[in-house]
């Protein structure tokens, strides 16, 4: 029973996790190139969010949309300043070397400058406010559902439901409509998108400012949850979102969620027989196994594209 | 959390912190040389700290002895740990050393080992609480100066032996399987060899540096090797230049020296030190001391030498015949 408590509470852990990959993984499909500075941008966001909250008293149906406003304009500008150089690939010859082999150049650049920008973001939400716990809007109940012998967290599982939604909407978004079509196909081949009359530096920068906003939105959802917000959230994200995207098949919309749900529950157990280290260990360990096994099963991973 | 970044010292104390960033810069460095990104060098900086700071307190080694164990023993680990990793491409490849440096960090976090010693004292890990009491330098005499011209010795020892490795043919060969692995495969070289002694070189660099901040500073904690100490470690090389083992000093004297040191930018440090590296790598992809401008002042010595004494300057094989890709 306490195996099964705990495995239900791992789960409903997986709502946020699946919220946090699932921009860290729009955004990798459609550039190919992980974000580093994912985390810090929604913290910016989240940091002016609470700005907003306390020193301007906005109401919390206010602050949230501009939480997730301020995050998309965070990763326009990380995309401007980091990410610039994707667009670079259209028309020029590119051996297949290039892209296969990961040795790319630009790649290990553009991994370099948003880390630097990472660090950038961060301390400028340090600045904006010093403090260590920063009130956040709380839309958290302690009401607490029972199943039999189980307990269950509404407000998780809503968080859960969100989830799932989102995902879902996201990918039947962007099989079904014109603009997810184009983004798919800028995706997966830049230079045939760019031959077929799509402008793909615009769409390149669409999806990217779509992926950070959709991490505004999960920052919201998290932090509605804990009430407060601190200087270690960015790390958190990018930590727990590059976990569940990688274990998903980075660039795979869906997989996320069974990425978010894996990391969950074997964090869980983790946590209860390790205790908050091997909680932490559990993350790397899960998240390097993925990164082996991944490589095992397909040598050309790498090439990423946008698979919903 | 920041602690190895932070200038706690002034004078001699801070000279010692430039050595071994410089020397964590390098090792991140001997990595970029062929192309591979990792931000996990904090581990064997890790290691390197705990087996030197070991030896010298429990096993009453001298220090040199801990030191060249200590880089043995980063280099058994790199290995080990290189090996599976090999095969990921360059993204994959950096976010498995990042997992990989964390879990040495959470292992050591989690390692207690606490052997009584002659004073009645307590001597070895303590979980997160850290290593405290390393004490070989107070125990010997040695003098905050004169440990410096010892870390200043090392340092310069490294980049000298790094200068000259890049005009060997193993050197060059580094040099081609970053610039292009399919190339350099295809002209014979064992590229998966080659970046598994890479890694392992920049270990040892790495573990070098870790015993000697461990011993400067007598405490160490796992929390000083977080993502942090890696990530700056390969922002110094972007900084300074991926061309030459002179750029990642470049960098770190930059940021360290006059960025933290002159404290003009409380707070903002980390803001600017981000643009910088940012903006560089947008507009200046290979650092500072980029190929283009090696060439250049290497030209400019050469012409300098031609006229003092035209003899010495027959003109050998060209380095950098390899770099026009």
């Amino acid at each position: 029973m306490d195996f099964l408590q705990r495995s239900l509470d791992g789960l409903l852990e997986a709502g946020p996790y699946a919220l946090v990959g699932l921009g860290l993984t729009l955004g990798f499909g459609m550039l190919r190139r992980v974000n580093l500075a994912y985390g810090a941008g929604a913290m910016l966001g989240a940091y002016l969010g609470s700005w907003l909250h306390v020193r301007l008293g906005w109401p919390a149906l206010v602050v949230l949309p501009s939480v997730a406003v301020a995050t998309a304009l965070a990763g326009l500008y990380v995309q401007w300043l980091c990410f610039h150089d994707a667009d670079r690939s259209i028309g020029k010859p590119q051996r297949a070397s290039m892209t296969v082999s990961g040795a790319d150049a630009r790649e290990v650049v553009a991994l370099a400058s948003s880390f630097a920008v990472w660090m950038q973001l961060e301390q400028l939400s340090v600045n904006l406010l010093p403090r260590h716990l920063n009130p956040f809007p709380d839309f958290a109940s302690t009401q607490e559902w029972t199943l039999g012998a189980l307990g269950l967290r509404p407000d998780r599982l809503l968080m859960c439901l969100l989830a799932v939604a989102l995902v879902l909407g996201m990918t039947r978004w962007m099989q079904t409509s014109r603009t997810g079509l184009a983004l798919r196909a800028t995706a997966d081949h830049p230079l045939a998108a760019h031959l077929s009359g799509l402008h793909v530096p615009a769409l390149q920068r669409l999806g990217f400012v779509i992926a950070c906003g959709l991490s505004g939105v999960a920052a919201c959802a998290v932090l509605a949850l804990e009430g407060q917000v601190t200087p270690m959230f960015g790390m958190w994200m990018l930590m727990k979102g590059l976990a569940a995207a990688v274990i998903g098949g980075l660039g795979h919309l869906r997989g996320v969620l069974l990425g978010a749900a894996l990391l969950a529950v074997v964090e869980a157990h983790a946590q209860a027989l390790l205790g908050p280290l091997g909680r932490d260990a559990a993350t790397w360990g899960l998240l390097l196994l993925a990164l082996l096994w991944r490589a095992r099963v397909s040598r050309i991973s790498a090439t990423g594209g946008l698979h919903a | 959390m920041r602690d190895a970044l932070c200038a706690s010292e002034p004078g001699v104390g801070l000279v010692i912190q430039v050595v071994v960033l410089c020397l964590v810069a390098l090792s991140a460095w001997l990595l970029l040389r062929v192309g591979r990104i990792s931000l996990g060098q904090q581990a064997y900086f890790g290691i390197g700290a705990y087996v030197a700071a070991l030896l010298t307190t429990v096993g009453q080694w001298p220090l040199l002895a801990a030191l060249l164990a200590a880089t043995l023993a980063a280099v058994a680990c790199a290995l080990l740990i290189s090996w599976p990793l090999l095969r990921l491409p360059g993204l994959q490849y950096a976010v498995a050393t990042l997992s990989v440096a964390e879990l040495v960090r959470l292992g050591l976090s989690g390692w207690r080992h606490q052997v009584p010693q002659a004073g009645g004292q307590m001597a070895g890990p303590d979980g997160v609480h850290g290593f405290r009491d390393i004490r070989w330098l107070f125990e010997h005499q040695v003098g905050q100066t004169e440990y410096m011209l010892w870390a200043l010795l090392a340092l310069g020892l490294t980049v000298v032996t790094l200068l000259l490795l890049a005009r060997t043919r193993l050197g060059l060969a580094m040099q081609a399987v970053g610039q292009d692995e399919l190339l350099a495969d295809s002209q014979g070289l064992p590229v998966q060899r080659i970046r598994l002694l890479a890694s392992a070189l920049a270990a040892a660099v790495a573990a070098l540096a870790g015993g000697l901040y461990a011993h400067q500073l007598t405490y160490i904690e796992p929390a000083i090797f977080d993502p942090m100490l890696g990530i700056h470690a390969v922002g110094y090389s972007m900084l300074g230049g991926l061309a030459t083992p002179l750029g990642p000093l470049l960098g770190a004297a930059f940021d360290l020296g006059l960025l933290e040191a002159t404290r003009l930018f409380e707070g903002w440090r980390m803001v600017l030190f981000g643009t910088l590296v940012a903006a560089f790598l947008r507009w200046r992809p290979r650092g500072v001391l980029d190929e283009a401008l090696l060439q250049r002042l290497s030209d400019r010595w050469r012409a300098l030498g031609l006229r003092r004494s035209p003899v010495s300057a027959v003109p050998g094989p060209s380095r950098d015949s390899t770099l026009t890709s």
